[in-house]
């Protein structure tokens, strides 16, 4: 029992083993790099935020429908040429950016409007359950039965492209989603000893949703926040796309693609750009939601 | 190259290893039992002993991130070596396991007839209805009611005490020369506890199998098996015949344990005996003995090295203290 | 105690009975929208020359010049005689029409459910089976940025890829199933590839995580410990647990799919319903509208009922009520 363990073959490894804990050598390699790609996700999208902003600002980007060049002239190393010029002659680069604004303008004002307005009654529909509870429950239901950009787009065919309409309508229909995640959460929460002391201490419910409810649905929230911004994005992209999104001039990243599938046999760097924007944005968004969420189970499950 | 002098079961110097996010977890040092055909052996110790580990090295059934070292026969044929497949299908064939939990032991998709038919089915190769009738032949041994109906149920229409005994069941398919019980009866309600322990015995006694119960439970140990090993901070403190071990432990933590059992000659409001402090850290291991700091006759040396082993080969003893009891009756019991 | 069959039909009842206020609201949105359009629908089927008495007089005919609710009413009480109505323009029965068009997109969307179900689910096992390890990683990785990529720039790279630089599939067009499979084959195959992509992706991680949590439990631990082979763990014990959450996934998809797949079949050509509900809302084609409508909300509260129930088929222990 006391010798020195002897030196032995390899020992033969089965192939069944699916547990949790990872393989022995490469698990600070891989924490590492999924680190990395968090931080480089959140980079990215604070680069693209302030591009979006102070898109004029840039110095040497030209104005997006200004033409600069050739027609589809290949990606080349100044500025403008960064992502190659377009059917027009303009800076693909300098669209791209200025689409972003336009995405992101909507989807940040749509998730603005659908988290505010569906927090507020997802909070009232799970603390006093009843009728506000059903309601609530048919307004979800009847959104999440079609995808919301068939609805969108009768909506723009019956009243004509804007920026405004799609902001908006995309605004009403995200309430229903954040008013069920709230109401779930306010549900589960409700039931928790902190909640029934608030209650014992005679808090007012105002008091209580505002100050001991709301701090714990945030974290929730938040992780939830970036996918959906990801689907708007998408949603208006696909909008764009088929011709029922922003309309001309603004440049919108769905729009470039559509409008560059004609000339996909000459010059099919032409969508580089735009792909690469959309999917770099979607899937950065998409990163950081999951890193959010991950943190949240870690914390819920030291309870 | 199978040795019919050679023990059943031969482990030495086993050794387990797993890499976890916050370090080396050293779960078993330096393990050695053997194991004859037809013995029981009890293998004991507290949650966190390795005592789970080492029957899940020994089976090769060890985690991913779990690295094993030592060598292990059985029946003569070394284990460790072997290809993985290969292993498997040698070991499946001899050796039953049942485990703790009846309730997650089962598939809960799979009727109980298949989840106990299937080891004989491969290993023996036998055809569908033969392997039926071998399961409802079983399921009729281990006291399962209504074999032919129960065959097709599913495991959620059984009782606790009855999944287990479908587990048995499972175990036995291939008459196994070994068979396992980690923690078998722990789950389970105390007056069904005791029908299985029952069962177990008379299935050992009737085909002269080995068996290996795992418990934390001595009460389980003392009239069932034939030897005991007691099992503390990833080793083994002491191994001896059952009736000797509990006559006279030498080993201080099996005394402690021996102590702390509730004993049907206590009087009335016996104060019962703790062991005072925490159960080791595997992350953490001491160099000398594990029990050392809650030993109450620990030396300094204790915790510096670790004690060589004592054979007594009168009650096949071996155990490795720096200061082991004497071979006196144990102190009364105190009294309030 | 009531037997299953009782218990089965009430469950069905109630799911049903459910899902027709959603129906009701969006048919009746459907309805109002024509309202916002400029100008009335029969200026559009007449065109700009028509003379305000011809409007007048196709108002009255479709009753377009009633209010609202009425308008609704009507449509409805025409429905629950099964009757759908006809196309704006070329008066074919709406009913029919849609027969037609959502046989087209069942079709394309069944086959990319299996093709991403054949993708997904051994490459789950397989990542599965070593958690962590270069396989896992890889294709995590990947399938994390294909679920990135929209459907419309997946078809435009796809059909870049396959219709004009290898030239191997037709970039449009549309041969039915019945006059000729092969041609059929062909065409159906962009399509089905793109829905796939991101199907597959989707499928694999569920079906992965649920794999790696199911490869945990005791009762694999045993089947390891009984000798039996791999394959046949993974496939009898191991598989069967796993897919409830598939199935869940997998209903989801497939009502997602009938609606929104028009991205895909404009694009490719392709006359499904998804094609049909877009160029019918470009041309204020309203009967169609609504039809189509229906049977998508239909088709939700249909899908959802199969997925529970379909829970119990699965896991014995599921009850359905």
């Amino acid at each position: 029992m006391i010798a020195e363990p002897r030196a032995q073959p390899p020992q033969a490894r089965g192939t069944l083993r699916g547990d949790a804990v990872a393989a022995h050598r490469s698990r600070s390699q891989r924490l590492g790099a999924a680190q990395l790609l968090d931080w480089l996700a959140v980079t990215y999208l604070v680069l693209v935020v302030l591009a979006a902003l102070a898109a004029e600002y840039l110095p040497g980007l030209a104005a997006p429908t200004a033409s600069v060049g050739e027609f589809s002239q290949a990606p080349t190393l100044t500025v403008n040429g960064l992502l190659g010029t377009d059917a027009l002659g303009r800076s693909i680069f300098s669209r791209v950016i200025y689409g972003a604004r336009a995405s992101l303008a909507v989807a940040c004002i749509a998730t603005a409007i659908s988290l505010t307005l569906g927090l507020a009654l997802g909070m009232l529909a799970g603390f006093y359950r009843g009728l506000i509870e059903r309601i609530v429950d048919l307004y979800a239901n009847t959104v999440a039965s079609l995808p919301p950009i068939l609805l969108i787009l009768g909506l723009v065919a019956a009243t004509g492209p804007s920026l405004f309409t799609i902001t908006a309508s995309l605004g009403i229909l995200g309430i229903g989603t954040y008013a069920r995640i709230t109401k779930g959460g306010v549900i589960a929460q409700a039931e928790r000893e902190y909640v029934l002391a608030a209650r014992a201490l005679g808090a007012k419910d105002s008091r209580i949703l505002t100050l001991e409810l709301l701090p714990n649905l945030l974290p929730t929230l938040t992780s939830v926040v970036p996918p959906l911004m990801a689907g708007l994005i998408v949603t208006e992209g696909s909008l764009s796309f088929l011709g029922y999104g922003i309309p001309p001039p603004t440049p919108s990243w769905g729009g470039m693609i559509a409008g560059s599938t004609d000339l996909l046999n000459r010059f099919p760097l032409l969508i580089f750009g735009p792909i690469l924007a959309i999917v770099l944005t979607v899937f950065s968004l998409n990163t950081v939601g999951d890193r959010l969420a991950r943190r949240i189970s870690l914390r819920e499950g030291q309870l | 190259m199978s040795d019919p002098d050679a023990p059943l079961l031969d482990v030495e110097d086993l050794s387990c290893d797993i890499d976890t996010p916050v370090g080396v977890a050293r779960v078993l040092r330096n393990v050695s039992l053997r194991l004859a055909q037809g013995r029981t052996l009890g293998l004991v110790g507290e949650s966190g002993s390795g005592k789970s580990m080492l029957i899940k090295s020994i089976l090769d059934l060890a985690p991913r991130a779990a690295r094993v070292t030592g060598r292990v026969m059985f029946e003569g044929v070394e284990l460790t070596g072997m290809r993985a497949a290969e292993r498997r299908k040698f070991v499946g064939r001899r050796v039953g396991v049942v485990l703790q939990n009846p309730m997650t032991s089962l598939n809960p998709v799979v009727h109980v007839g298949r989840q106990i038919e299937e080891s004989a089915r491969y290993h023996l190769k036998l055809s569908k209805a033969q392997a039926r009738e071998v399961a409802i032949d079983l399921m009729a041994r281990v006291g399962l009611p209504d074999p032919r109906d129960s065959y097709s149920h599913y495991p959620h229409q059984f009782s606790g005490g009855m999944k287990q005994r479908v587990t048995i069941a499972a175990a036995l398919a291939c008459e196994p020369d070994l068979l396992i019980a980690d923690e078998a009866t722990t789950a389970l309600d105390v007056t069904v506890q005791k029908d299985i322990l029952d069962l177990l015995q008379m299935i050992q006694e009737e085909r002269r199998m080995s068996m290996i119960l795992v418990t934390h439970n001595l009460g389980i140990v003392a009239g069932r098996t034939d030897e005991v090993a007691v099992m503390y901070g990833g080793r083994i403190v002491e191994t001896a015949r059952t009736n000797a071990l509990f006559r006279s432990p030498r080993h201080r933590y099996t005394d402690a344990l021996l102590a702390a059992m509730p004993r049907a000659d206590h009087a009335a409001h016996t104060t019962l005996r703790t062991i005072a402090g925490q159960p080791p850290d595997p992350l953490q291991p001491l160099a000398g003995c594990p029990f050392a700091p809650r030993c109450p006759v620990a030396e300094a040396r204790c915790a510096d090295s670790m004690p060589p082993t004592t054979f007594e080969a009168a009650d096949a003893r071996a155990f490795a203290c720096y200061v082991p009891r004497t071979l006196v009756a144990p102190p009364p019991a105190e009294v309030h | 105690m009531r037997s299953t069959r009782v218990l089965y039909l009430r469950a069905v009842g109630l799911r049903l009975l459910a899902g027709v206020p959603v129906f009701v609201l969006v048919t009746f949105a459907a309805t109002a929208l024509s309202d916002l359009m400029p100008g009335s629908a029969a200026q559009t089927i007449l065109g700009d020359s028509a003379t305000p008495q011809q409007i007048a007089t196709l108002n009255a005919q479709y009753g377009y010049d009633q209010p609202l609710l009425v308008r609704y009413v009507g449509w409805l009480g025409r429905l629950l005689r099964g009757d759908l109505g006809q196309t704006l323009y070329s008066q074919q029965s709406v009913f029919g029409l849609l027969l037609e068009r959502a046989a087209v997109t069942f079709e394309i969307a069944l086959l990319a459910m299996l093709v991403a179900l054949a993708i997904a689910i051994p490459l789950a096992m397989l990542s599965a089976l070593a958690p962590g390890g270069p396989l896992d990683q890889l294709v995590r990785g990947v399938s994390s940025v294909m679920l990135s990529v929209p459907i419309f720039v997946t078809v435009v790279v796809l059909g870049f890829i396959f219709a004009l630089v290898l030239r191997w599939l037709p970039a449009t067009g549309w041969i039915a199933l019945t006059s000729d499979p092969l041609g059929n084959l062909r065409q159906v195959a962009l399509p089905v590839m793109c829905i796939s992509v991101s199907q597959a992706a989707y499928f694999y991680r569920v079906t992965r995580n649920e794999i790696v949590a199911t490869l945990q439990e005791d009762f694999v631990l045993l089947a390891r410990a009984k000798g039996i082979p791999t394959a046949y763990i993974l496939l009898r014990h191991v598989l069967r647990p796993s897919l409830t959450p598939v199935l869940a996934v997998f209903g989801l998809s497939m009502t997602y799919l009938l609606g929104g797949s028009f991205i895909v079949e404009s694009y490719f050509a392709v006359p499904g319903i998804g094609w049909t509900l877009l160029s019918a809302v470009k041309i204020h084609d309203l009967p169609t509208v609504q039809g189509i409508l229906s049977v998508v909300v239909v088709v939700y509260v249909l899908v959802f009922m199969l997925v529970d129930i379909g829970y119990s088929v699965i896991d014995p222990r599921i009850e359905i009520a």
